[in-house]
Order: C-alpha cells, then sequence, then structure tokens
C-alpha cells in the first residue's frame, strides 16, 4: 500500500531549522510503514472547542491521503459541520450517512472524493437541520466503520471528527474508535478539559491516546508566559504525536479550502502536522523539548563573552 | 554555638568576630591609633539572609583572589535568572491541584459508603463518639495531592487495645548502680518497681 513513493512537495532551501528535520527523523525513507491492522480507526477529540479538531482533522487525513494511504474523514458533528469547509468540498456534499442509515442511498455514493487527493474521503454524518435516526442511537459510526470496513476496498484509515464536549455527541463518536489523538493548546482551560476526556476516552476502552498540543508560541513559552509542549506532557502524563506552532497559514488555508499540509513550500504548522502523521502511522511518539530551537545568533567571542551568561 | 572568626586586614588592622548562641560581638583594632572597638549585636538584629550571608561569607574566605573577583562580579552584575512566579509557573500550579481535585472527586453515595465503612472499621478498635459526627473533607495539599481525610469523634479504646499498665506489673525499670561492689565488697543499686494503680 505505501510502496509507491508519495507526492512530496519540494523543500526549499533554509525556511527554518524544521526543514531539514524530516529527512533526519525519517532517516531518509520515503513513506511510513503501516503499523497494525486496517482500518485504523482514530477519533480526534479535545473535549474544549475551538483547540483545533477540524484542523487538525483535515490535515492529517490529506497528510495520508497523500502517502498513499485510503483514508475517510468523518465529520461526527451532527448539528454544526465544519470538515468539509475545511477540505473545500462544501458543495459537494449532497448525501449523508443519515440518508444511508434510512435507506435512501448506498454507502459509496454518500462518501464525497477530494479532487485533488484520490485517496482522501469525506462522510458527513447528517445534514445540519435534520435529526439523526433514533433507531442506532449511539451505534450509528460503529456501523458505519463496520459497513466500511466491508467493501471490497476498505480504507487504511477512519479519521473521526469528534464534536466538542462530552455530551451524545461526544459518546457517539468515540464508539467505533480503538485510538485516539486528543489535541489541546497550552492553556489551562483546555488541559483541564483535555484530562477529563482522557478520562473518559479510558472509561470507555480507548488505551491508545496521544496528545498533539496546538497553538504553541515559541516566544511566549520563552518568555515564561505558557507552558511548554513539557509541562504539558508531564500534566496529562500521555504520549506527545506532535506539537504544533501558532500560524498564521492555518487561516489562510481554512479560507482557501485547502489543507495547510499541501502548502508549497511547507510552513511550521504544515511540518509539524506531517510529522505527526508519520508518528500516528508508525505508532510512535515523540520526547518534548522545553522550548523548540532556533537560530541563535553567534556571540561575540573572546574579552565580552566573560561578562556575558 | 560558639563561632569565632579573625580577620587580619592588609594595613594592619584586625577584627575578630565572635558568635556565640544570641550575640555576635565584633571587636575591631585599627592599626593606626590603636583603638579598640567591641560591639555586641544580638542575634534578634540578625535577620535571616545575613546569617545566611555569614556562612556564604565563611567559605569565600577559603576562595582565591581571581575566585572572588568573578563571585563579586557576579553578585553586582546578576543574570536574570528564571522567575519562579512567572506565568507558566503559576499556571502549572493551578493546574495540578484542580486536576488532582478534579481526578479524585468522588460521588456522595461513594462518600457515604466511605464513611460507613471507616466507622466499621474503626469500631472494632475504638468507642465513637457519635456516628451523626463523623465528616468526610476532600481537599488538596500542596505536597499530597488530593487528601481525603476522615474525622472520627472518639469516646475511649476498646478495653482489648487499651495501653495498659498491665504490662509494666511487676517490671523493675531504672536500674542505677552506685557502686558495683568490685573494690569495696559492698553493692549500692537503686531502682524502680512498678505497682499498678488498682483503681483505673
Amino acid at each position: 500500500m505505501a510502496s509507491a513513493p508519495p507526492r512530496l512537495p519540494p523543500l526549499p532551501g533554509s525556511r527554518c531549522t524544521a526543514v531539514s528535520a524530516r529527512a533526519v527523523n525519517h532517516g531518509g525513507r520515503t513513506a511510513p510503514e503501516l503499523s497494525g491492522p486496517t482500518p485504523r480507526v482514530v477519533v480526534v477529540t479535545s473535549g474544549k472547542g475551538g483547540v483545533g479538531k477540524t484542523t487538525t482533522t483535515a490535515n492529517l487525513a490529506a497528510s495520508l491521503a497523500r502517502l498513499s494511504f485510503p483514508t475517510v474523514a468523518v465529520d461526527a458533528d451532527a448539528g454544526l459541520r465544519n470538515l468539509d469547509l475545511l477540505l473545500g468540498l462544501e458543495n459537494r456534499v449532497h448525501l449523508t450517512a443519515a440518508d444511508v442509515l434510512a435507506g435512501d442511498c448506498r454507502l459509496d455514493q454518500a462518501l464525497v472524493r477530494h479532487r485533488a487527493l484520490h485517496d482522501l474521503h469525506l462522510l458527513c454524518l447528517s445534514k445540519p437541520r435534520s435529526k439523526l435516526p433514533l433507531a442506532f442511537g449511539s451505534k450509528t459510526l460503529t456501523w458505519v466503520a463496520d459497513a466500511l470496513r466491508r467493501t471490497p476496498n476498505p480504507p487504511a484509515f477512519i479519521l473521526i471528527d469528534c464534536p466538542a464536549g462530552v455530551d451524545a455527541g461526544f459518546v457517539t463518536a468515540i464508539a467505533p474508535a480503538e485510538e485516539a489523538v486528543l489535541v489541546t493548546t497550552p492553556d489551562i482551560t483546555a488541559l483541564r478539559d483535555a484530562d477529563r476526556v482522557a478520562g473518559l476516552l479510558e472509561c470507555d476502552g480507548i488505551k491508545d491516546i496521544k496528545i498533539i498540543v496546538n497553538r504553541v508560541r515559541p516566544d511566549l513559552v520563552k518568555g515564561e508566559d505558557m507552558m511548554s509542549a513539557l509541562d504539558v506532557q508531564e500534566m496529562l502524563g500521555l504520549p506527545l504525536l506532535g506539537v504544533v506552532p501558532e500560524d498564521a497559514e492555518v487561516i489562510r488555508s481554512t479560507n482557501r479550502g485547502v489543507p495547510l499540509v499541501l502548502n508549497d513550500p511547507p510552513t511550521p504548522a504544515g511540518l509539524a502536522l506531517e510529522q505527526a502523521t508519520w508518528r500516528l502511522v508508525e505508532r510512535d511518539a515523540m520526547t518534548a523539548v522545553m522550548v523548540e530551537e532556533q537560530e541563535r545568533p553567534k556571540k561575540k567571542g573572546g574579552l565580552f563573552s566573560f561578562f556575558s551568561r | 554555638m560558639l563561632q569565632v572568626h579573625f580577620c587580619t586586614f592588609p594595613n594592619g588592622a584586625s577584627s575578630n568576630h565572635m558568635l556565640t548562641n544570641s550575640h555576635l560581638i565584633v571587636e575591631r583594632q585599627g592599626c593606626s591609633l590603636s583603638s579598640t572597638k567591641t560591639c555586641a549585636l544580638s542575634r534578634k538584629d540578625f535577620s535571616p539572609i545575613t546569617q545566611e550571608v555569614e556562612g556564604f561569607l565563611h567559605n569565600v574566605v577559603n576562595m582565591g583572589l581571581v575566585d572572588r573577583l568573578k563571585l563579586a562580579w557576579k553578585i553586582i552584575f546578576p543574570a536574570p535568572t528564571i522567575k519562579e512566579n512567572s506565568n507558566a509557573n503559576i499556571a502549572k500550579q493551578r493546574l495540578k491541584m484542580i486536576l488532582f481535585s478534579d481526578r479524585c472527586e468522588v460521588s456522595d453515595e461513594a462518600k457515604k459508603k466511605i464513611v460507613e465503612n471507616v466507622i466499621e472499621a474503626l469500631s472494632e478498635f475504638v468507642e465513637i463518639e457519635s456516628r451523626d459526627n463523623v465528616q468526610v473533607d476532600i481537599s488538596t495539599d500542596a505536597g499530597l495531592g488530593t487528601v481525603y481525610s476522615v474525622t472520627v469523634p472518639v469516646r475511649r479504646v476498646k478495653p482489648e487495645y487499651q495501653e495498659s499498665e498491665e504490662q509494666y506489673r511487676g517490671k523493675i525499670v531504672g536500674v542505677d548502680f552506685k557502686d558495683t561492689g568490685e573494690s569495696s565488697g559492698n553493692v549500692d543499686v537503686t531502682f524502680d518497681f512498678f505497682v499498678p494503680n488498682e483503681n483505673y
């Protein structure tokens, strides 16, 4: 499945030190090795809203598709639908999982294929103004996941974008999942909610939980105004999948409807998400550092080095 | 505690410091006029920082000249250190507390059951004053994290578990040999023989 070399954008000369880290981290390989049986059902959740679940889901799905892993991204938010906007597919969603469950159409008719990434499909749970069929309730997505498994070409990854909160929508979304990606920002409110959600996930039987720390501002971390990724990992006690810096490009790419990771040249956030994707595929985790290394101007040596610390 | 420092200054002056339990006595002798000034400062005059500095100066005396110059530079121009009460650290502390208490929140019926079980376990050993006054509190402590405390008012210990004087009946304690009799042939011993109080 991952034998064909993926179409990666050409790397620029020297935008930042993280650029060369790609080849270093991955040992010059062109594709990650898939770990575990397929399809892998991963739920992207956070508890608190607005920390970047949908952005993360869209970009992880786009990355996976670019690495030639057939992926289905499911928007499990029945009321407020956003994943289609981030992938630029909002005009092409006509049939949803609700229609499939009602028997009005087939499952493959409800899957929307991305124009550029042919391995990426989107499935929305329901139309915004209609309710889910009560017969299924919280097992809706379990049924959908099973149906996807039974198709002639089952996907390698099913990414579920969970709604915010811990109510019925959350319970529905985590039902079919075996792994979870917990997205959080390094602030106290998000971390409290993330901890609560981690507890709920473990109660539900999902033991494989990894964190993505989103919207990190390295300047604030250095000035001791924001907690670092290391602190976050200490607090939550879960392995780290990725650390994504605050990047204006996220807003631009959302507005354009093109996932961030497809940018050429890649931006810091896009690179971080790409690395997170590799780690997701290989079931790996990263070790956190307190502050990301940045280029520092050379100090004037000699007599004055004695006076500076 | 008695500490004595002798310092000799290059131009011939000398000063002796004597640190006793309550006073610091400084005796200073100038060189030109042989004047001796003695002043005693009681311990109350010292803030805790000064005492630390005293110990520090004691160590400094042993360092070489170059090291002392470097030290002086670092003292006069201290490098900026990480603030202990930076925003990130405050957030971390608050988060720790809130995570502990969130993780260990217990439902009301669990609290009732805890109280009942604790009362049952304790009533094997003590007589409880009143069952209604037993309280369970959940609090957070900086060092220990979440602390559950069950407060049980106790009337008295059950007889079989009492720290009783029975154990001392007939015991001989406090043996003191004033004369072991090796040289004089007489033995002089004092000891205590415990007779329990009959009405306890």
